[in-house]
């Protein structure tokens, strides 16, 4: 009773209220007698617009069905054969939306949101946002000195030198059938096979060439006495604590000085630290110093990096090692483009975001959580294409190319060998297969029926044990390398349709003793031979057939791994084919024939969007090895729509 | 839960993406926030032998964008939304990110009448019924610290001493052209707690703070206002049977007029304060009855002389307030002791013992600060602040305070302030506390002294409070505060400075803390006794690119020293690095 009492005075206070509002406020403009600064009371803020100058929205929209059925499997398989995945369980954006902003005409600020959906029904609740690479903010001063610029977060793409901070960049010979997540769309499908074909350079996006930073980003251009700096205080994905709040950075700096036009020096520094322990200082550490030339004539440039580094940590104390890296580039003279390539990098000169492959020490690669996605490339005396330095390794290559119109081709040959003993073992990457392999088991270590599989990201590569091995458990002998790369590119008409035709042979050998050329038979420990034919052809503007075949050859000797197999197998297939195959070209040891075969379509579906199919068979067999044999076919259909 | 609603949240923004490219024309969508790189090394100075447990270093980093998207789909209205995006340095690719949103609000106005505002609001009245106080030791104003009092600030929404909100606000003024000026209505409700579960079967309460202001410009030399503000709970969204009731009514009378050269205001603020828990009966009788209900009353009066190119002020006053005065809203305490544990190096030592609260972590620690309103009175530390840890509603209290403002010309400026309080009734004695604090602030502008063209100026802040009681040996307490902090400013170049800091805190003395219920009624004594001194030094590098963007590097020797040989002093060092832009 009270309280309906209450209530009832309530209302009528709240309409004699409210008509007191309605009659006065129509009162209230009659007359404006405040003066300026008098502000009526609020419990709550003014708000003061105050925008942003300019703020833009870009990025992309990717959608990836994938199916994949295996018909033949390792034995240690689930019983699931059959894989339905919206995505390909890499890390890839579906969404990426990158905002960048203006704060001021100097002051930006720029992050990648990611998002993605499993598509797995409404039941599952896997959908995330998360960022793709970090958030980034970024100041520039201009003086009269130099124009500086200050850039603080991450994850940045920085590189000053191959041999401090410098991303895995070498000669343009892949397969260009697969695509990858930041592979741009062009506008029109054609377009990216004809690039291939006419300069061999495919955007692969910013990451290639660089290397992932965060920290404090620092550079100062057009300093007096023609010099420029840049530097960065932070942190790689390498070389890191085993607890994220212990002190580990990696800090670089790179001072160039322009002495004529066309003539520049550079000192490069590069320094990386991590603690070990956190209640005394036990470090991990290791610093480059390095100088750099670079000289161009009008068909001659002359690129010379050499430096000096140590290493030191609880279990490895190199010392002071020195590298270097001579190149130098000729340009069309008679045709040709030549490259010549000289560099030797000791065991003692350690680095992991370099340009070249560490195999000294182990323990620099990541194993901390979250970081843990860089997992660690081919370690154990990997065979490598041209391009790819490696440390306690010195050689030298020879690049060509020549372009006769419709024909362009290139290749090169290399010879490499140890500086000192390594690990009695040796590591190839699959040419044939890699990305489909890594797909079974994403970012894996010694995995497969003989724990010969490492994946990394989209590429698996394989570990070969040697065994001739000294007491210390190194390999009884320096490893020599040889490689030759040869690469054709054809393209015609064909029923007044264009057409490409990429082959690519990439032969790799590792051998106890030195040789010429690169060795497919049981001299040596390892060989690696692949063949890549891809074919596209442009059926309309908004359309493109494409195909690819690849097969790859693996044979070790009998100082390498041994099958479970009692009767040896034919290195030759061809003569086997024939029929007159002999005994002695036949081993127990690894003999892999890889194969992929695939035909897709690229399709425009309009302005920035585009629709990619594939189709895949692959097998990866070894008869030497019973149960290394995978088998099957993997469909994909990549949606992608940039804005 | 939390990712599905940031999927919502996501979609929402890519809808004001797609606005937004119409935008560009008709300004529908903007865009304004908040960049900031953080990273912070703390290492054990070696000199600390007896902590070898530890570790001797820690470092953390983080970077994040406040991304403030505003929506103006009428001129009138505005949606605002605050999506933050951090990620830990050091976490590559991924991992160490968090997307969240830290504002939601819509506001606007009504037939070009009412404002109103509907979700995160930022709500203040005034000292006694709702007043976010300023933290312990709050003495940053020409601190080199102030970078790190901004992070605070910025990270618990205390923003012009406002509470952060959740709920609704409107307000509205009339002017009229006889009888009186202005006449001004605001009022607000908004739920600080929403009800949470508790265990299987039991959940907690709605907590609800509502309130209203009227005020009005009699004329131009006079004003009054009325404010009214109640923090309550509402049983039968729980299950709990006990809820707070809390409302503080305020008023107050301002007259204002001008002498010769001097503006002068005289201001009476009165006012009271009901609080009681009301238990509820879920029995068959269905009878409410109330428990623990007091009633408090408050009075102040104040002076204010300010001459005409404001170069000069000067404040005198009284102020009583009573025992059982209790405001939620102006009462509850940024800083928060309460089961705290530092943030940096929180044990020490080889006994693994918990480290003290220090006046770097005060000073530095943004975890340790409060965001929630409280129904009864919170914990504090008379070391750090004895004479008004409630500000100005601090219960019991009585006394005079003066403030005196100078400044001369471009060259030099200070601020005096000194008060004198007892306590109204005293605490498990008839004896009461005296206090007295005086605090001087003074900045010296050393390049106008010189006619320098680079700047250079000296800072100086120097606050001590004094409180004693006569009594027997077991009764009697005697503490005291000092704390001072220097600051030199030395500009090397365009707008690039040097800057050194001495900050030093230093407590004596003895007292009691108090030991209250869960209803606020005092159950027992602790005696505590006091004698360190907390230091934090700092040199560093402020480089001002604009105004609101800097970068700041410096260096902090911190750690406490006690002369007390069974407490074991720590000593650390720090270096910090902020890159700092508002957007």
């Amino acid at each position: 009773m009270i309280k309906n009492n209450i209530n009832i005075v309530i209302v009528e206070i709240l309409k004699i209220f409210i008509f007191f509002i309605l009659f006065y406020s129509n009162i209230s403009y009659s007359q404006n007698f405040q003066s300026s600064n008098y502000r009526p009371f609020s419990s709550s803020l003014n708000k003061v617009k105050k925008p942003v100058d300019e703020i833009n929205f870009s990025g992309f929209y990717r959608f990836l069905g994938f199916v994949r059925t295996q018909k033949e499997v390792f034995p240690n398989n689930s019983g699931k054969t059959t894989a339905i995945i919206s995505g390909d369980y890499f890390r890839e954006p579906m969404l990426l939306l990158k905002i960048k902003g203006k704060a001021h005409r100097k002051i930006s600020f720029g992050t990648d949101l990611m998002i993605n959906s499993l598509y797995k029904g409404p039941s599952a609740t896997q959908s995330n946002l998360t960022l793709d690479l970090g958030l980034n903010i970024n100041a520039t001063v201009n003086s009269a000195n130099g124009i500086f610029k200050l850039s603080s977060g991450g994850v940045s793409w920085y590189r000053q030198s191959k041999l401090t901070v410098w991303g895995n960049r070498s000669f343009n010979r892949m397969s260009i059938y697969e695509r990858r997540p930041q592979t741009p769309l062009n506008i029109y499908p054609n377009q990216r096979y004809n690039k291939y074909f006419e300069n061999g350079l495919v955007n692969q996006g910013t990451r290639y060439g660089s290397r992932a930073f965060q920290g404090l980003f620092i550079k100062g251009d057009k300093l007096p006495y023609n010099f420029n700096f840049k530097g960065v205080i932070g942190k790689s994905a390498f070389n890191r604590s085993n607890l994220e709040f212990s002190d580990n950075f990696t800090t670089c700096f790179h001072l160039k000085n322009q002495i004529k036009p066309n003539f520049d020096l550079a000192y490069n520094f590069l320094s990386s630290d991590a603690n070990l322990d956190t209640v005394i200082n036990i470090n991990r550490k290791y610093s480059i110093h390095t100088f750099e030339l670079v000289k161009k004539w009008d068909k001659l440039k002359i690129h010379l990096e050499s430096g000096i580094g140590n290493f030191s940590s609880p279990e490895n104390n190199l010392g002071i090692g020195e590298a270097i890296i001579f190149e130098l580039e000729s340009k069309q003279i008679s045709n040709l483009n030549l490259d010549f390539q000289f560099y030797r990098i000791t065991p003692e000169f350690v680095n992991v975001t370099g340009n070249f492959l560490n195999t000294t020490v182990l323990e620099i690669f990541p194993n901390v959580n979250g970081v843990g996605t860089t997992v660690r490339p081919p370690f154990k005396s990997p065979m490598v294409g041209l391009g790819h330095p490696v440390n306690n390794r010195q050689g030298l290559s020879l690049n060509a190319d020549a372009d006769f119109g419709k024909l362009k081709i290139n290749g090169g040959i290399g010879y490499f060998f140890e500086i000192d003993t390594s690990y009695s073992a040796i590591s190839y990457r699959h040419n044939v297969n890699g990305q489909t392999l890594s797909r079974i088991y994403l970012f894996a270590q010694n995995w497969g029926p003989y724990n010969f599989l490492n994946s990394t990201y989209r590429g698996v590569f394989e570990e070969v044990s040697i065994s001739d091995t000294n007491e210390s458990g190194l390999a009884n002998f320096k490893k020599y390398f040889n490689t030759i790369e040869f690469q054709a590119k054809y393209s015609d008409i064909i029923f007044k349709r264009k057409f490409y035709i990429f082959y690519l042979l990439r032969f790799n050998s590792c051998q106890k003793d030195p040789s010429y050329l690169p060795q497919f038979n049981t001299k040596a420990l390892v060989s690696q031979l692949s063949h890549d034919l891809d074919f596209s052809l442009k059926l309309n503007n908004k359309t493109v057939f494409v195909a690819t075949y690849g097969i790859e050859r693996v044979i070790g000797n009998e100082l390498t791994d041994v099958g479970d197999v009692n009767n040896a197998n034919t290195l030759n297939l061809f003569l086997e084919m024939l029929g007159i195959s002999k005994q002695e070209n036949s081993n127990l040891e690894r003999n892999q024939r890889n194969s992929l075969i695939g035909v897709g379509i690229d399709y425009k579906i309009s302005n920035n969007a585009m629709i990619f199919f594939r189709h895949n068979r692959y097998r990866y067999f070894d008869p030497n090895f019973t149960y290394n044999h995978l088998k099957g076919f993997e469909n994909m259909l990549e949606i992608k729509i940039t804005f | 839960m939390c990712r599905s609603k940031n999927i919502v949240l996501f979609i929402a923004l890519l809808l004001l993406i797609q606005n937004n490219f119409y935008s560009q024309n008709n300004s529908k969508v903007w865009f304004d926030g908040l960049g900031r790189s953080f990273f912070s090394r703390d290492a054990i100075v070696d000199k600390l032998k007896e902590d070898t447990i530890s570790s001797r270093n820690v470092s953390s980093g983080y970077n994040l964008l406040d991304l403030n998207t505003h929506v103006n789909p009428s001129k009138d209205i505005e949606i605002f939304a605050q999506l933050r995006i951090k990620n830990q340095f050091g976490s590559f690719f991924g991992s160490g990110t968090n997307i969240n949103v830290r504002q939601l609000r819509a506001s606007g106005i009504i037939n070009n009448k009412i404002n109103f505002n509907v979700g995160d609001i930022f709500l203040k009245q005034n000292h006694f019924t709702l007043y976010n106080n300023n933290e312990d030791l709050n003495f940053y104003k020409y601190s080199i610290l102030n970078p790190y009092l901004d992070i605070i600030h910025y990270e618990n929404f205390y923003i012009d001493n406002r509470w952060r909100l959740q709920g609704i606000q409107t307000d509205f003024s009339l002017e009229f052209d006889r009888f009186i000026r202005t006449f001004e209505v605001d009022m607000f409700i908004t739920r600080p707690r929403g009800s949470v579960q508790l265990n299987n079967s039991s959940f907690s309460p709605d907590l609800i703070l509502g309130g209203g202001s009227l005020s009005s410009k009699i004329s131009n030399n006079l004003f009054f206002e009325l404010n009214y503000i109640n923090l309550y709970e509402i049983p039968s969204s729980g299950t709990t049977n006990i809820s707070v009731r809390n409302p503080v009514y305020y008023s107050a009378l301002t007259y204002q007029y001008k002498r010769n050269n001097l503006n002068i205001m005289h201001k009476i603020k009165s006012g009271f304060s009901r609080r009681n828990w009301l238990l509820s009966d879920i029995g068959i009788d269905m009878y409410d009855s109330i428990y623990n209900f007091t009633e408090g009353m408050f009075f102040e009066f104040e002076n204010k002389i300010l001459n005409k190119d404001s170069t000069f002020s000067t404040i005198i006053g009284f102020r009583y307030v009573d025992p059982n005065f209790r405001s939620s809203g102006a009462q509850t305490r940024r800083l928060n002791f309460n089961n705290f544990e530092n943030t940096v190096y929180p044990f020490y030592t080889n006994n693994y013992i918990n480290r003290e609260v220090s006046l770097f972590d005060i000073t530095t620690d943004e975890n340790i600060y409060n965001q929630e309103l409280h129904g009864s009175l919170m914990e504090f530390n008379p070391m750090y602040s004895n004479v008004n840890p409630y500000g100005l509603a601090t219960p019991n209290r009585r006394g005079i305070y003066a403030e005196l403002n100078w400044k001369s010309g471009e060259v030099f400026e200070t601020n005096l302030t000194t008060s004198i309080f007892e306590e109204v009734i005293g605490q498990g004695t008839t004896n009461k506390r005296n206090f007295l604090s005086f605090l001087i602030n003074t900045k010296i502008n050393i390049d106008q002294i010189f006619n320098l063209k680079k700047e250079i100026s000296f800072c100086a802040f120097y606050r001590n409070e004094n409180t004693s009681r006569f009594g027997d040996s077991i009764s009697s307490v005697n503490l005291s505060s000092e704390i001072l902090n220097s600051v030199l400013n030395i500009e090397l170049g365009n707008k690039i400075y040097l800057q050194m800091g001495i900050n030093q805190f230093k407590s004596t003395g003895n007292e009691f803390l108090t030991n209250r219920n869960s209803y606020g009624i005092i159950q027992s004594f602790s005696a505590v006794s006091y004698d360190k001194m907390d230091f934090l030094n700092n040199v560093g590098i402020y480089y001002k690119l604009k105004d609101n963007i800097y970068a700041n590097i410096q260096y902090n020797w911190w750690g406490s020293i006690f002369n007390n040989s069974l407490k074991t002093d720590f000593n650390y060092n720090r270096i910090l690095f902020i890159f700092s832009v508002t957007l």
